[in-house]
């Protein structure tokens, strides 16, 4: 009897290999397991087995009948899901047409670049403040120690709208106009629009500057070199390499522009940064005692310094840019770039 | 400034090459912007000797020359008449190039065969001398090249001089630096001279009138001098500094300025009626003929120097050409003078004459070193023209210049600046390398005197700064201050700014800037009338051009302009958005200055051409302020139709309110005025003040409210009513009755046409309820709904459409 058994289960097994459809399955487990089936007959016959093998026989039948059970199940369940994607499959669509959303916008490069720095100094510290950009002839001059009739008013070649009122040729008003109003210790940026008069291929009218200003006692040159150098190397990358270089500005004394081994080049000489192999940066210096005297600031007990630079130079070196009335042309194949 | 290399090793033994220079001098804070090698425009030219000189067999103004370059004998024929053997003279070899590109080659000439060339001063393009063949020391090495032999190569550094440093606009003003910089001991030319014959006081007189212009003026006179052309040395040395060769007395003139920074005049005496100088300020309306030939009505209070009868020259600026040295001039009176430099600036920025001169005056020369450079020029002149220099000088002084002396340096206030220590020693070596005095007041501080001409050395801060500008910025080590807490908070704009940003190009809208001057025109061509706040415009005295001569009082004309550009790139699809400001003239001396949004919409909304295509309209921008105000958090802001612009269709646009207050205005721009912009695009724009904004935003405190676990039922309603009813005067209606189940009711759908009356549109609504305490029944629900049409038909007369 139990060699019938495993006879069985052999041509179970067999013609559940061949069966194709979900029907077919069907029909074998009816056939095999089902209550009227093949093994159903086999355990009912359990009467003609000898007395001492029924207990082997009647565990093996339902061993079997469970193994069976399963298979039968397993094959099922396999061409259900089968069938159900083939189904989803036919739903197909085509994934490499363009998604649908609304396109994003983008941020003006200059703003983009703003925001960099902004972010860069918050973390030492500064705060942003703005000023007019109609501005007074004191505060864009006089009071940054640029009197009338000289020469350093050459530097900038200014607009005016009257005698008195100018728009602003730099961001450096706001130190005055900030300084004038807190005490210090003071950590201050101020970014915005700025205007010369000049339009050339590098010169646009208007552009825009962020000028910073620290003060607090014990403030040295040597702290100017450090902030900087921590910004320039955050903003262009860890390997910048600096140099910080004498010059003049009338409202900062001792004065520093601050060159990078040119970005483009890499210190051999190009046509960017003029064969010289260094690119200027931006203008800094400790805070000019009379500057202080004019906002009432006791320049024997504070010092500070002060730096400004130009975002749209910034930007070019940033992202390559060559032309820098792209900026102002706002073609939009311009802005989508950034 | 234009630097000759040569032309400084003069003054200073300069042993580093100039490349080097350049270097040292720009991180001393004298940027060399440019180097220019200087070299003669020709090659191949050689030093050699006559050895024999022969007629030509057939032609008699040609003779043979055997010229020997010390190795190698060539025979030359040559057509020039001032050789004799022995004379040392430049050979052109076979394959030599000379000025112009000539290349010489072995040639016969009338039967004789010539392997080179010798050459004169025109033709080696070195001098004007084209009279015969040049002439060499005989001394000379033979076979050397002739640029070599004659030092004929100079480099040129191109110095960008900044307004302090008026001592560097000088030759030994910059050498003063260089010997600092590398450890060279300044030589300073010689001012000996010999004077002869009469006193010049006999010959002239020197009157100041007007000495807070003028505080000294200072003459000599030099008699029978030969006017004629510079010898070479001078003639290559003011090239080098781009000037042009006038004479021998202008030359000299020129290049003692250039040598020494104090500009200098001379006059034609026998052209000085009375033989009297007299320096006064113009008055109104004075007319004169400078040097350039031009005639110029003078500004008032301009330095005029004149003579016994008539002005001669305008003081430190220009001469005149009624007493300018000329071929004939046999005598001639030098001017050196100090004059006050805000002066000079004036009446060279009005009269636009930016010379040489009046740039040196104008940044002020150096007071004490006025009877030097007449000395010197003086000297010179002698020397170069013949002629003798009348004995004594005039020196009117009768104002005392300013210099200052005695400046106190304290060591604790270097450190403190700089951040560092510099020792004592050092301090003092770096000061008196270039010429300060330093004297130990004993009480642990220096008391500093510049030389004279360091007219920007006053204070104690400015000795500090040539102290670490020589020491060298590259040796003070980093350092970073420590944190205080500074009182100062950023503007709530600022970052109100960012959240919209952040919004609109979530919305698909990019940023542009615009400048913010614009044309005249544009109130005009937005239909602005006359009473419109915005044509108080601020307007440039001095604009680029007219087109950009007044600064914006909206940013709609900018935005207009900026999407026709586009448009015409073939970008016509735009959602742009400019934050910026505009600016409105008032009483006030500074203008109003306001911030502004702006944005605008124009085209398809995506560029998904295979899905949906939509076109931008009014709701499209609408939905961005609505965005906006969302993220912001600002309710209560209305959208007026009466309110609108006179740049916008009447009949799609409006104000935005906040309460009472218009913040903005949003809608299509008017057809004509796109007709003058020759667009046929629908443009949709809005404009919103960012300062009001602000305002309300930072009051703004978002509450949480507890979100009710109670299903809402909702009831939809549609209503036909007049076309010119509202749909926020109808939700208006429902929300006063302040029924507090009602959640929310929003517009579903408005529809027009089949079924509906014409002039009469449907509205639907669906009415949201919902109570926070329990879940509302069909007929409570239906009761509150109920009282809520039936006020509403009642109220605005619309019929329930079934």
């Amino acid at each position: 009897m139990i060699s019938e058994l495993q006879k069985l289960e052999k041509n179970a097994l067999a013609e559940l290999e061949t069966a194709e459809t979900e029907e077919q399955i069907s029909n074998i487990k009816t056939k095999y397991i089902g209550r009227k089936g093949l093994l159903t007959a086999l355990l009912r016959n359990i009467a003609q087995v000898p007395d001492a093998e029924k207990p082997v026989y009647g565990k093996l039948c339902n061993e079997l009948k469970e193994r069976l059970n399963d298979l039968f199940d397993e094959k099922l369940q396999k061409h259900a899901a089968n069938r159900k994607q083939n189904l989803l499959l036919k739903e197909k669509i085509d994934v490499t047409l363009p998604g649908n959303a609304v396109w994003c916008g983008r941020e003006h490069p200059v703003v983009l670049v703003r925001q960099e720095i902004c972010e860069i100094f918050a973390s030492f510290g500064f705060s942003v403040v703005e000023g007019p950009e109609v501005e007074l002839d004191y505060y864009n001059f006089e009071a940054l120690n640029i009197p009338k009739d000289h020469p350093a008013r050459d530097m900038q070649d200014t607009f005016y709208i009257s005698d008195n009122v100018v728009l602003r040729t730099h961001t450096s008003p706001v130190q005055i106009r900030v300084m004038e109003k807190i005490a210090p210790p003071l950590r201050i940026l101020s970014p915005g629009k700025v205007y010369r008069r000049d339009s050339d291929i590098s010169h646009t009218p208007m552009f825009h500057q962020i000028e910073g200003l620290l003060v607090d006692e014990g403030i040295s040159f040597g702290d100017l070199k450090g902030i900087l150098t921590i910004f320039l190397k955050k903003f262009f990358g860890e390997n910048t390499f600096l140099r910080f270089r004498p010059s003049f500005f009338p409202f900062t004394e001792p004065s520093a522009e601050v060159d990078i081994r040119c970005v483009i080049c890499g210190g051999s000489g190009c046509r960017v940064c003029g064969q010289s192999g260094w690119l200027e940066i931006l203008g800094s210096g400790m805070v000019d005692p009379a500057v202080f005297e004019n906002v009432g600031y006791n320049a024997e007990k504070y010092t500070g310094f002060a730096f400004g630079l130009g975002l749209e130079r910034m930007a070019m070196l940033k992202y390559g840019i060559s032309d820098i009335r792209l900026f102002f042309e706002n073609d939009i194949r311009f802005i989508r770039q950034f | 400034m234009l630097v000759s290399v040569k032309w400084l090793k003069d003054y200073v033994d300069i042993d580093i090459p100039p490349q080097e220079l350049a270097e040292k001098l720009t991180m001393a804070g004298l940027e060399v912007d440019e180097i220019k090698v200087i070299s003669p425009q020709f090659s191949g030219v050689v030093v050699s000797k006559i050895l024999s000189v022969a007629p030509h067999p057939s032609a008699d103004r040609l003779s043979i020359c055997d010229v020997s370059d010390g190795a190698v004998t060539y025979r030359v024929v040559c057509g020039a008449k001032n050789i004799a053997s022995g004379d040392v003279v430049p050979l052109a070899r076979i394959g030599a190039t000379l000025p112009g590109g000539y290349t010489i080659k072995s040639t016969v000439l009338r039967g004789e065969k010539s392997d080179g060339m010798l050459c004169s001063e025109a033709e080696l393009e070195i001098g004007e001398d084209a009279s015969g063949i040049m002439h060499l020391p005989r001394t000379m090495a033979l076979g050397n090249s002739l640029d070599v032999a004659l030092n004929l190569t100079d480099t040129v550094l191109d110095v960008n001089i900044t307004p302090n440093r008026s001592d560097c606009l000088s030759m030994i003003g910059l050498a003063r630096e260089v010997a600092a910089l590398i450890g060279k001991k300044l030589k300073k030319p010689s001012v000996k001279l010999k004077e002869s014959g009469e006193d010049i006081r006999s010959l002239a007189s020197v009157v100041i009138m007007d000495d807070d212009l003028c505080p000294r003026y200072t003459a000599r006179i030099i008699k029978n001098i030969q006017v004629g052309p510079s010898p070479i040395w001078m003639k290559s040395r003011l090239e080098a500094a781009g000037l042009r060769s006038i004479n021998n007395v202008v030359d000299v003139t020129n290049f003692v300025m250039l040598e020494m920074g104090q500009p200098l005049h001379a006059f034609d005496y026998k052209f000085l009626e009375e033989g009297r100088i007299v320096v006064r300020r113009s008055k109104e309306n004075e007319e004169f003929t400078s040097l350039d030939g031009k005639s110029r009505i003078l500004p008032a209070d301009t330095v005029l120097i004149c003579d016994g009868v008539k002005p001669v020259a305008i003081g430190g600026i220009m001469g005149g050409v009624n007493s300018e040295v000329r071929d004939d001039t046999q005598t001639i009176l030098l001017e050196s003078a100090y004059f006050h430099p805000a002066s000079i600036r004036r009446s060279s920025r009005k009269l636009a004459m930016p010379t040489d001169a009046a740039f040196r005056f104008e940044r002020g020369i150096d007071p004490d070193g006025v009877i030097q450079a007449l000395n010197r020029a003086a000297k010179l002149i002698a020397e170069l023209a013949g002629g003798s220099i009348c004995r004594n000088y005039i020196d009117e002084y009768p104002r005392k210049i300013f210099s200052a002396h005695d400046i106190p340096l304290r060591y604790d206030r270097i450190k403190k600046i700089v951040g560092t220590e510099i020792s004592a020693r050092d301090i003092k070596k770096i000061l008196t390398s270039i010429d300060l005095t330093v004297k130990a007041d004993g009480k642990g501080r220096w008391l500093v005197t510049p030389p004279s001409c360091r007219l920007d050395l006053t204070r104690e801060i400015d000795l500090i700064e040539e102290l670490i500008r020589l020491y060298g910025y590259h040796k003070i080590p980093l350092t970073l201050p420590s944190i205080s807490v500074s009182e100062t908070k950023s503007l709530p704009r600022i970052e109100l700014e960012g959240r919209i940003r952040r919004v609109l190009t979530g919305n698909g809208f990019s940023e542009i800037i615009n400048y913010s001057f614009e044309n005249p025109l544009s109130a005009d061509i937005l239909n602005l009338p006359l009473s419109d706040r915005r044509r108080q415009t601020v307007k440039i005295k001095n604009p680029l051009s007219e087109e950009m001569s007044v600064m914006r009082s909206t940013m709609v004309y900018g935005l207009i302009e900026t999407a026709k550009r586009n448009i015409n790139n073939g970008s016509s699809d735009l959602k742009l958005f400019e934050i910026g400001k505009v600016f409105l003239s008032q009483q006030d001396a500074l203008p109003d200055e306001m911030n502004m949004l702006s944005c605008l919409m124009t085209g398809r909304l995506t560029d998904t051409f295979w899905h949906i295509r939509s076109m931008a309209d009014f709701y499209n921008l609408k939905g961005a302020v609505d965005n906006i105000l969302f993220d912001l958090k600002i309710s209560h802001c209305k959208f007026k139709s009466d309110e609108g612009e006179p740049f916008l269709h009447p009949g799609k646009s409006c104000g935005i309110f906040y309460y009472d207050e218009k913040i903005g205005f949003l809608g299509e721009i008017h057809p004509d005025v796109l007709e003058k912009f020759d667009l046929r695009n629908k443009l949709y724009v809005l404009e919103i003040k960012l300062d009001y904004l602000a305002e309300i935003w930072k009051q703004n405190k978002i509450q949480f409210r507890e979100i009710t676990k109670f299903p809402s039922i909702t009831r939809d309603a549609a209503f036909i009513i007049p076309d010119d009813l509202e749909s926020a005067k109808m939700i208006e209606i429902i929300l006063e009755q302040q029924e507090y189940l009602l959640e929310n009711v929003i517009v579903f759908d408005v529809y027009k046409g089949k079924e509906i009356p014409e002039n009469m549109k449907s509205l639907g609504l669906r009415f949201s309820y919902r109570s926070p305490e329990k879940t509302l029944t069909d007929s409570e629900t239906n009761t509150i709904h109920d009282r809520i049409i039936n006020k509403l038909i009642s109220v605005t007369g619309a019929k329930l459409r079934s």
